[in-house]
């Protein structure tokens, strides 16, 4: 018997494992669009982050935009390897129930600077999903509002307030820092204002538009 | 009567019907021959496993070995699913966006973004009323997602209304949208 099934088992099972790694491990064809020095480069990183079950799809994504903007080889797989670390770390503040939009979002606020502190004390406070406030947050820091500050007044707006609160938050602040404001300012103003209306419920949700 | 022709056919009957005498080592060469002859699968490696293939196998397994096989076939089955890439939000959450550039001398524009997969020739612009207003809708489900306008095929504009994208590996200005789960859209 033992004979008889490592002749004829054993092989079969092998085979079966082979394939089912093989088919499991398809090179994702939007990715020829890289040189061939650079995809597979590109290709190991997106593995790797499958492995550790983080979202593939912003790195394939990241990969593309650089190929698409004709960046060079190098430079595309310095921004995919950031990323994936961002993904990973925003995962760690997170926590491992995140969702792959959220954690997308989280990796942008640590890249603009936000701590994984700041993160997973908005995890503690909000109960709903975080891509909104993560956004927001992001966003701040890009329009040049100093990170502690953008920090402080989104984890302050995000225990009551709600998304569509949190936009228009972030609109009166770049609203206010295109008239001259100093973005600290704009930020603790707007802040203010926001949490004195917050659960006005007067708003409407404003129609799909960047 | 003495017939010569009769005692010649007579005496080549004769020879023929004498034993012949046939190497001993006859049958050990011819057999080597034969062995040495390529067979229709070849004897390679690839032909031993087509043969293997197509023979009849019996295998007999002990609970054990059942169990041993069912384990593998579900290491298999769990491997597969471990390495599917999470997938993307059902499109059922999506919802239409509206983008708009106002760009009065441009001849054609795309937009291009994390939507669809950074390729400038899934979602050209439109103009819209105006000659300077082009207009492009896509459906977006909940996320944030990066994207620029390439104009004329070569020059990229992040989109003025909208968050900049901060980034520093690409050069090329872009832009951020952000869908957010419960309608909270920016």
């Amino acid at each position: 018997m033992t004979r008889a099934f490592i002749h004829t088992a054993v092989p079969l099972l092998a085979a079966m494992l082979v394939a089912g790694r093989a088919a499991a491990q398809q090179i994702d064809p939007r990715l020829e669009r890289l040189d061939a020095a650079t995809r597979p480069a590109v290709l190991a990183l997106v593995d790797s982050a499958r492995r550790d079950l983080l979202p593939t799809e912003p790195l394939v994504q990241r990969a593309l935009e650089g190929a698409t903007k004709r960046a060079s080889g190098d430079v595309i797989v310095a921004a995919v390897r950031r990323l994936a670390v961002d993904l990973g770390h925003a995962r760690q503040a997170l926590g491992s129930t995140a969702s792959p939009a959220e954690l997308s979002a989280g990796a942008a606020a640590l890249h603009a600077g936000a701590s994984q502190t700041t993160l997973a004390e908005l995890r503690h406070v909000r109960g709903e999903p975080l891509i909104v406030p993560l956004a927001v947050l992001a966003d701040l820091v890009a329009s040049g509002v100093p990170v502690d500050s953008a920090a402080a007044a989104v984890l302050s707006l995000a225990r009551r307030a709600r998304d569509a609160d949190l936009v228009e938050f972030r609109r009166a602040v770049e609203r206010d820092i295109a008239l001259g404001a100093p973005p600290a300012a704009a930020t603790a103003a707007a802040a203010t204002a926001q949490s004195v209306d917050v659960n006005a419920g007067a708003r409407q949700q404003r129609p799909g538009r960047p | 009567m003495f017939d010569p022709v009769d005692d010649l056919i007579e005496r080549i009957a004769r020879h023929l019907q004498r034993p012949v005498q046939i190497d001993p080592a006859l049958d050990g060469r011819v057999m080597r021959e034969i062995t040495a002859l390529p067979t229709p699968g070849g004897a390679t490696a690839l032909g031993r496993a087509w043969r293997w293939l197509r023979r009849r196998h019996q295998l007999t397994l002990t609970p054990l070995g059942g169990l041993a096989a069912a384990a593998a076939l579900a290491v298999v089955v769990f491997l597969s699913r471990m390495d599917r890439t999470p997938s993307p939000a059902p499109r059922a959450e999506s919802r239409a966006f509206q983008f708009v550039l106002v760009a009065p001398r441009a001849t054609r524009i795309s937009l291009v973004g994390d939507f669809n997969d950074w390729d400038a020739t899934r979602t050209p612009m439109r103009r819209a009323g105006s000659e300077a207003l082009w207009t492009a809708v896509v459906p977006l489900a909940p996320g944030r997602y990066h994207y620029a306008f390439l104009v004329d095929g070569s020059r990229w504009l992040a989109d003025p209304s909208a968050p900049v994208a901060r980034d520093e590996d690409y050069g090329a200005p872009s832009s951020v949208v952000t869908v957010g789960a419960g309608g909270g859209d920016s």
